[in-house]
């Protein structure tokens, strides 16, 4: 059987696999909205003084195109960032190691089927692009190539890059679970403000954008200024200018098919970190961690010798006390210690540290500081919540006791949130003791507010990955860059919405309740 | 004691039915459940464990409806699913007292409970190791040790052998033995050596139905006279088998030998004694040809 047979036969399963998960019909849903938002101008691209293109098929599809390369670049990332783990949790990875398939070719291949899933959204926004043009621009007369080419030439070669990247961090032990999730987004954020180093042939094509735009309006305004700003909810453009697409010459078009190449050189690179399902490789973690005497050939750990009359032995059961009250306290103690469990020591030292900063801290700067550090420091355990059941395979253990629901789930959430509350007890003494009462509030906002939403992504998605993005995210938004309204932690001074986030807070807390009694067949 | 399924179908899709009109009374004693894969075993398991609804049918607990008050059983009921996970950071002691707290069981009793169960699974050497770090046979210990933390009075196993090693499986027959007098088990599986070993009761399964619900010694008399053991050349094995329902075949220095089960003798054949593997081939053998017809 032939390369090319193998790599068609990888990626349709791989891709459909993929396509039928609510997760990709999801982004899907974004994207075409991120669409319906370039075409009806909410969100626009803002160049020079005030200017932005006029509504024809060169604008919107550029635009169009560039959207697709920043935020489905971030989005994308999390829903294909999942091939490699699939097949270790199928196991189909051992059934694909025991064959001649080389780890290049395996690496190569996942990223191929990452940019099919990928690519079929940008094709997807490609035939909206046509549908948004005709119902909402400004110059209906369609033209395919100017539409369409910015998707071709700008979109699918930054998805590339980025189904690349998924490979390179499945592939590497470090970044292969929830760690990988949140650096993700900060690689992808330091990549577009380090693009601009790389002139026109950087990957999302805003410079290309923006140097295309420039000598247009340089022509009707020469005292335009150098500014270039893709926005969503800023400053909107106040002139028109018309903008008739790129000049797609030779050069432009070899610096685009370039970044194909890089991406097959990524997962490469990606192939010489991949364990190829090698069972050793993940005891050698676990041996590490636990100091564990792994198995010899047969898989058994060593035994006492057992004996012919033990192994008849009888059933010696001491009967339970008859009456079983509700422990509830209990309960939420063993969630906290399946939460805290398994964490390295220089986790606690971290934690440690922040608390301490946030205790002794003689600035409020500092403190304030160390408050989004140290909760942003237990990311990957707070992603746990809610999901983990899923992700152990122990549903039926737990679904199958009694009063599962009303039980399990408020300890869950409990437990999430006193770990919130020991990450930041050092400010929340230091906000007790100068009786900062709206600090406090915002603290206690920020203690309920993150579990809770932890607990009902976890419920829905069933996976930690939706609340190290969207978190990591938040995060970066709003308590790190004091966004008015996203700051959840009530570090902004101008924010009042604590209020606002324990409210959220609850309804999140409902609407995990509902995920999970919708999931299990009776309550 | 009493586990009543009344006519309990389970649909999947629009129209893919795993179990159709299916029903049970059963009393303290073992039960297994025998059927080929896809029978819907696992999917009858994962009603009466109250993990999945019935689309049709009831099924009560001493009277109580699992649909309108699932945890008049929860309480008295111990769990193996057939699949399951552990959390790899914890060990055998802490997971159990995890599931202990979520089944509303004291510390202090669960903590001596835990220690005879792990006793009892052969698992106290490792108990303090992660899960992690467990093989297949001793995760699925594990899984035995927590299905009997709250002393359950309904006992469902499905397929609890599978990953154990002949020691460990003689074991565990002799426990769910042990167990049965004062409780219901119900033990799904589809090796009949096992049933064989414990149950008191068989009922047989197939494509969603119930064959056959009867005492193991019932369903020995319904193949006595059927089954014969037919010696023939290894060449003629191909037809031997497009002819007659053999249950097994062993090759020695004479020839083959054949276990037949039929009501017609072949050839020099001679009369056998029925095993329960020969009664539920015939069963199920039997369902087969009645459904086509």
């Amino acid at each position: 059987m032939n390369s090319a047979h193998v790599l068609h036969r990888m990626v349709q399963a791989d891709f459909l696999e993929r396509a039928r998960r609510y997760s990709f019909l999801l982004t899907l849903a974004g994207a075409l909205y991120l669409g319906y938002g370039v075409a009806t101008e909410k969100v626009w691209v803002v160049i020079g003084n005030g200017y932005r293109g006029v509504y024809n098929s060169a604008w919107i599809g550029a635009v169009m195109a560039v959207c697709c390369s920043t935020f489905l670049s971030l989005v994308g990332f999390y829903v294909v960032k999942n091939s490699v783990q699939c097949d270790t949790e199928t196991r189909v990875g051992q059934i694909l190691a025991a064959t001649p398939m080389r780890k290049s070719f395996y690496a190569v291949a996942k990223m191929v089927s990452n940019f099919a899933v990928l690519a079929s959204m940008v094709i997807v926004l490609m035939l909206a692009a046509v549908a948004m043009q005709l119902l909402h621009a400004e110059i209906k007369q369609v033209s395919i190539w100017k539409l369409w080419a910015p998707f071709l030439l700008i979109a699918l070669p930054a998805m590339a890059i980025t189904a690349a990247l998924a490979v390179l961090f499945e592939m590497l032990p470090l970044l292969n679970g929830g760690v990988g999730n949140v650096v993700y987004f900060f690689v992808w954020t330091l990549g577009l403000a380090g693009s601009i180093q790389l002139g026109a042939t950087e990957p999302t094509g805003i410079q290309l954008l923006f140097r295309s735009t420039r000598s247009a309006l340089l022509k009707i305004d020469p005292n335009n200024k150098d500014s270039f700003s893709l926005t969503i909810g800023g400053t909107r453009a106040v002139r028109t200018f018309l903008w008739n697409g790129f000049d797609w010459t030779a050069p432009i078009v070899l610096s685009r098919v370039m970044w194909m190449y890089v991406a097959v050189g990524i997962a490469l690179l990606a192939s010489l970190f991949f364990h190829r399902f090698d069972p050793a490789s993940e005891l050698w973690r676990k041996k590490k961690r636990a100091e564990l005497v792994i198995a010899p050939a047969n898989g058994e750990m060593p035994q006492r010798p057992s004996t012919g009359s033990r192994s008849v032995q009888t059933a010696q059961l001491t009967p339970l006390a008859a009456t079983r009250n509700s422990r509830f306290l209990q309960l939420v103690l063993c969630e906290l210690r399946l939460m805290l469990k398994g964490q390295r020591w220089w986790w606690y030292a971290g934690a440690a540290g922040l608390l301490i900063g946030t205790l002794v801290s003689p600035s409020a700067d500092a403190r304030e500081g160390c408050l989004i550090a140290a909760w942003f420091w237990p990311i990957l355990i707070w992603s746990q919540m809610g999901a983990r059941e899923a992700r152990y395979a122990t549903q039926s253990l737990i679904f199958s006791s009694p009063r599962a629901l009303p039980r399990q789930l408020p300890a869950i959430w409990m437990a999430g949130v006193l770990v919130a509350a020991l990450a930041g007890a050092g400010a929340g003494v230091r906000l007790l003791m100068s009786d900062d009462w709206h600090g406090l509030l915002g603290w206690i906002a920020g203690a309920l507010f993150i579990p809770s939403l932890a607990l009902a992504l976890g419920v829905w998605s069933g996976r930690s990955k939706a609340f190290e993005a969207l978190y990591t995210v938040w995060w970066y938004i709003g308590p790190l860059h004091h966004t008015a309204g996203w700051d959840f932690m009530g570090t902004t001074p101008a924010s009042s919405s604590s209020m606002a986030y324990i409210l959220a807070a609850a309804a999140l807390l409902a609407t995990a309740y509902i995920g999970r009694r919708v999931r299990l067949g009776y309550a | 004691m009493q586990l009543l399924i009344d006519n309990v179908s389970k649909r999947y899709g629009a129209n893919t039915w795993a179990l159709q009109r299916f029903s049970l009374e059963l009393r303290p004693g073992v039960l297994g459940l025998l059927g080929p894969n896809g029978a819907g075993k696992t999917t009858l398991m994962s009603i009466l464990a109250t993990i999945t609804r019935a689309t049709e049918g009831r099924v009560t607990w001493n009277g109580a409806d699992l649909a309108t008050n699932p945890d008049a059983l929860r309480t008295v009921l111990g769990y193996l699913p057939q699949d399951f996970g552990v959390y790899p950071n914890l060990n055998a002691v802490e997971f159990l007292e995890y599931l202990a707290a979520v089944k509303g069981l004291d510390a202090a009793s669960a903590r001596r409970r835990i220690d005879e169960l792990l006793d009892l699974v052969n698992l106290t050497d490792v108990r303090t190791r992660p899960l992690g770090g467990y093989s297949g046979g001793m995760k699925q210990r594990v899984g035995i040790a927590q299905a009997l933390l709250n002393d359950p009075q309904l006992l469902i196993v499905d397929e609890p052998t599978a990953g154990l090693d002949p020691e460990e499986r003689v074991r565990f027959r002799n426990l769910l033995s042990e167990l049965s007098g004062e409780r219901i088990v119900i033990l799904s599986t589809h090796i009949v050596s096992d049933v064989e070993a414990t149950a008191t009761d068989i009922a047989l399964i197939s494509k969603g139905t119930l064959v056959a619900h009867a005492s193991p010694e019932e369903l020995l008399r319904q193949v006595e006279g059927r089954v014969w053991e037919w010696t023939i050349p290894s060449t003629e094995l191909i037809a031997a088998k497009q002819k007659y329902l053999i249950s097994s075949t062993t090759r020695r220095s004479d020839g083959v030998h054949a276990r037949v089960l039929t009501s017609d003798a072949p050839p020099r054949a001679v009369p056998a004694l029925p095993n329960l593997e020969d009664a539920y081939l015939y069963c199920l053998s039997t369902h087969r040809t009645g459904a086509a017809a």
